[in-house]
């Protein structure tokens, strides 16, 4: 499905997509590659959302964000299974991160278990893995151990012989050093001050270099065995690794796939803890859209995060439909709710509704309101609009949903009005969704499609308010307006220009004069409000 | 203990692999790393061979994941913070070892390590540092013991007076409360030459505190005027308990006993030459 930037705005796209990204690498990459889902993708989708919501309603918050934290905390081994597999010779720190991918499978299903997570999702094991590592774990570590080559400890033992020899005649040399010079060298290098030691130096001393005033010396100890010893442990010990580096490479398909099973379980949870905060459905997925308290939650984490209070709205859009209503009345959260939850079944989210039929779109797009990128151009704010919804227009189809929002609102009245009719007849010809939020009058009627409307304002809400305290005025508005969405007909009151004017404190004479003039026939203007 | 060096090729590895051999010889497990990157064969700047840090049996060490020498095998027993060369990886020598050893880039990540060390450990921990990056680990009782020698000047005296030098700057008392003058001035980040210079005229008897004595970027006779006319203290201070001497430098070669005693005699601190097996005390200097 795709979503142009003016629309991933409008309904939250990109504050749906950081909602649900994962907790870890794995499920990035996951999501990366995961394209949203189109039609013919129903069983999936639905499958998916099912999931979501069983594992939302089996999984406690905090035990989800546990395992969240789990997931994250998963160390990355495709690199080195990728090396392993390309024949290099890994390194002992590419042994204990492996070493310690294997550990924290089994911390993720531990956690698992504890949290109540279903047998048919549990976190994936990589258990050959860890036994061929086994040999070397001791505590939460990792050494290559005598176990893994034929060869490791006697060359290794001999190595230690080899060093301890070398260390005894290293202090037989060095009592010799302090009898003669008086000095106890620290390390197998040291500096001769010709000013105190001006006499030949002692046996088994070499001369590293010299000056006027000093020599450099150096223990001149026979190291051939030593040195021999190490070239022995080296070649064990590369051989070991090469040993199992190739039974690791064995394993590279079992690593990817547990890599990807837990990029899918940490896509998963984000969607589950997604639907835990609020409260997503499984939605009918089908051709129509329809749903009951839904919630647009980029609007309602704002509003929360303001102290006020998201209505959750209903809607049955039948194809074509014309929305109307007062100002502020939330006609345009109206269209992104929408959006936004057709956005969620496309991404195999819960759409948070208490119920839903929804269909998986090729398109959603957005046409009209104030777009701020369109300051950038040239044109004029009706030819944006214009050049946008030819665009639209031109591979509008049965599988997208558009969102229209006081379109050629910025025109003449009249000829606006005509455009909207006739855009939305096209659509419907098409058989597109369509909600057109506009303030024109007639515009269903003519266009034979649905008209609904906000119920808007209650009447005698208004009592006198501080004419400059704009949040007393928002937080009256917001008690007396009724944002349901409703069909035309149903009773009650249909345009609130006036009353929000006076609300926001404009002059109550012009105010009155403008009702006046409303009222006086033959003066009505063909767009209300 | 962390071992901080005057300048460049001051001895400071040679002094770090002094401190490990003496651990060794007394059969006390140590732990090591390094502020920087150190025990490399030849130096990165100017090709001069340098010494390798050689660690016995038995040593702890962080290091980064690209350093883990791979004969003999160290046995790997956790990683942490990442750096240029890998993440920082906690081994013990399983039999002794010659490597290169390199610490985390930031000073949080220090302290972490060197936090990590402490609680692996059975031990001390010695860690190869630099001057300019001590900063994490002031306020801490870790001791401190500086390198000096020929590569900071190229006679006894001005070997002696940039030990004294960095000394008196490392050493700044630590904020006391109870001691604190009427006007008390704190300085937010270094203290450079402009602010020495304001803190003089307009500051005389004040206390003035910087968080580390690391922030303190004036020297000489500057630093010692300031010191004379104002109480200058820190919130964290460090703890240098003893300087080592290294007698030769480029084309440079000092009288290895009036140096160590020198540079004692001007720290106020004991001295030690590791590499001629010199040592002299202030006491004993005076």
């Amino acid at each position: 499905m795709s979503v142009d930037a003016v629309t991933a705005a409008r309904i939250g796209w990109d504050w749906l997509r950081a909602a649900v990204a994962p907790a870890g690498a794995f499920g990035r990459r996951y999501d990366e590659t995961a394209s949203p889902y189109a039609p013919g993708d129903e069983r999936r989708a639905g499958d998916e959302i099912a999931e979501c919501v069983a594992l939302a309603q089996q999984i406690e918050p905090a035990a989800l964000e546990r395992l969240r934290g789990t997931l994250r905390a998963v160390p990355e081994p495709t690199p080195i299974v990728v090396r392993a597999q390309a024949g290099d010779v890994l390194g002992d720190v590419d042994f204990y991160e492996l070493a310690r991918f294997a550990d924290a499978l089994d911390e993720l299903e531990r956690v698992w278990n504890e949290a109540g997570g279903s047998t048919q999702r549990r976190p994936p094991r990589v258990e050959r893995l860890r036994a061929l590592l086994g040999p070397g774990r001791d505590g939460g570590g990792f050494y290559l151990s005598d176990a893994f080559g034929e060869g490791l400890r006697s060359s290794r033992a001999e190595l230690l012989q080899a060093e301890n020899a070398l260390e005894l005649r290293r202090r037989d040399v060095a009592e010799r050093v302090r009898d003669v010079l008086g000095i106890v060298p620290a390390g197998d290098e040291f500096v001769v001050m010709r000013e105190l030691h001006p006499g030949p130096l002692p046996p088994d001393l070499r001369l590293v270099r010299e000056g006027p005033a000093y020599r450099v010396v150096a223990f001149a100890l026979e190291t051939g065995a030593r040195d021999d010893a190490f070239t022995r442990v080296a070649a064990a010990e590369e051989a070991a690794r090469r040993e199992l580096s190739l039974r690791v490479a064995a394993e590279h398909d079992d690593v990817i796939s547990a890599t990807r099973a837990l990029g899918a379980l940490d896509h998963l949870l984000a969607r589950a803890a997604f639907a835990r905060r609020w409260g997503g459905c499984v939605p009918e997925l089908t051709a129509t859209i329809a749903f009951e308290d839904g919630v647009f939650a980029p609007l309602a984490e704002q509003l929360a995060a303001r102290g006020r209070h998201y209505t959750p709205l209903s809607l049955e859009l039948p194809g074509v439909a014309v929305l109307t209503g007062p100002n502020m009345g939330g006609k345009s959260a109206a269209l992104a709710t929408a959006g936004f939850l057709c956005a969620c079944v496309a991404l195999g989210v819960p759409p948070p509704a208490r119920a839903a039929r929804l269909p998986l779109l090729e398109r959603i797009v957005w046409l009209g309101g104030d777009d701020a990128a369109r300051q950038t151009r040239l044109l004029s704010s009706y030819a944006d609009e214009i050049v946008r919804a030819r665009d639209i227009l031109a591979t509008a189809s049965q599988r997208c949903l558009l969102l229209v929002d006081e379109f050629a609102r910025t025109t003449g009245p009249r000829e606006g009005r005509a455009l909207l009719i006739a855009v939305l007849e096209a659509l419907r010809s098409r058989g597109a969704f369509a909600l057109a939020a506009t303030h024109f009058d007639g515009v269903a009627e003519a266009a034979h499609v649905s008209h609904l409307r906000i119920a808007g304002l209650g009447a005698g809400t208004f009592a006198a308010l501080d004419a400059d305290d704009l949040d007393a005025a928002l937080d009256a508005i917001n008690a007396a307006m009724d944002y349901r969405i409703v069909a035309a007909d149903a009773p009650g009151s249909a345009s609130d220009a006036f009353a929000l004017a006076e609300l926001l404190g404009f002059d109550r004479s012009i105010v009155a004069r403008a009702r006046a003039l409303c009222e006086r026939p033959g003066d009505e203007p063909t767009a209300r409000g | 203990m962390v071992v901080v060096g005057t300048a460049k090729n001051s001895g400071k590895t040679t002094a770090f692999n002094a401190l490990c051999a003496v651990a060794g010889r007394r059969g006390i497990a140590i732990a090591v790393t390094s502020l920087g990157r150190d025990g490399e064969p030849a130096d990165a700047l100017d090709g001069e061979a340098k010494p390798r840090v050689r660690l016995a049996a038995g040593t702890l060490v962080a290091l980064p994941a690209g350093l883990v020498p791979r004969t003999p095998a160290m046995a790997i027993l956790e990683s942490g913070a990442s750096s240029a060369l890998g993440a920082i990886v906690f081994a013990r020598a399983m039999l002794p070892v010659t490597c290169e050893i390199g610490g985390p880039p930031t000073a949080r990540a220090m302290r972490a390590v060197v936090r990590r060390l402490t609680a692996l450990a059975d031990g001390p921990v010695l860690v190869d540092g630099a001057i300019d990056r001590i900063a994490p680990l002031a306020g801490g009782d870790d001791a401190i013991v500086l390198a000096t020698g020929a590569a900071s000047g190229a006679t006894v005296s001005a070997v002696a007076a940039a030990a004294a030098d960095a000394v008196a700057r490392l050493q700044l008392p630590g904020r006391d409360p109870a001691r604190e003058r009427e006007r008390v001035v704190e300085v937010d980040g270094a203290l450079d030459v402009r602010d020495a210079q304001d803190l003089i005229a307009h500051a005389a008897g004040a206390t003035v505190v910087v968080s580390d004595p690391t922030r303190v970027a004036v020297r000489g006779g500057l630093l010692a005027a300031l010191r004379s006319a104002v109480d200058l203290r820190c919130e964290r201070p460090l703890r240098i308990v003893a300087c080592t001497t290294s007698p030769l430098g480029r084309g440079v070669a000092l009288p290895v006993q009036q140096l160590v005693h020198a540079v004692a005699q001007a720290t106020g601190l004991p001295a030690f030459d590791v590499v001629s097996d010199l040592a002299a005390f202030p006491a004993a200097a005076s």
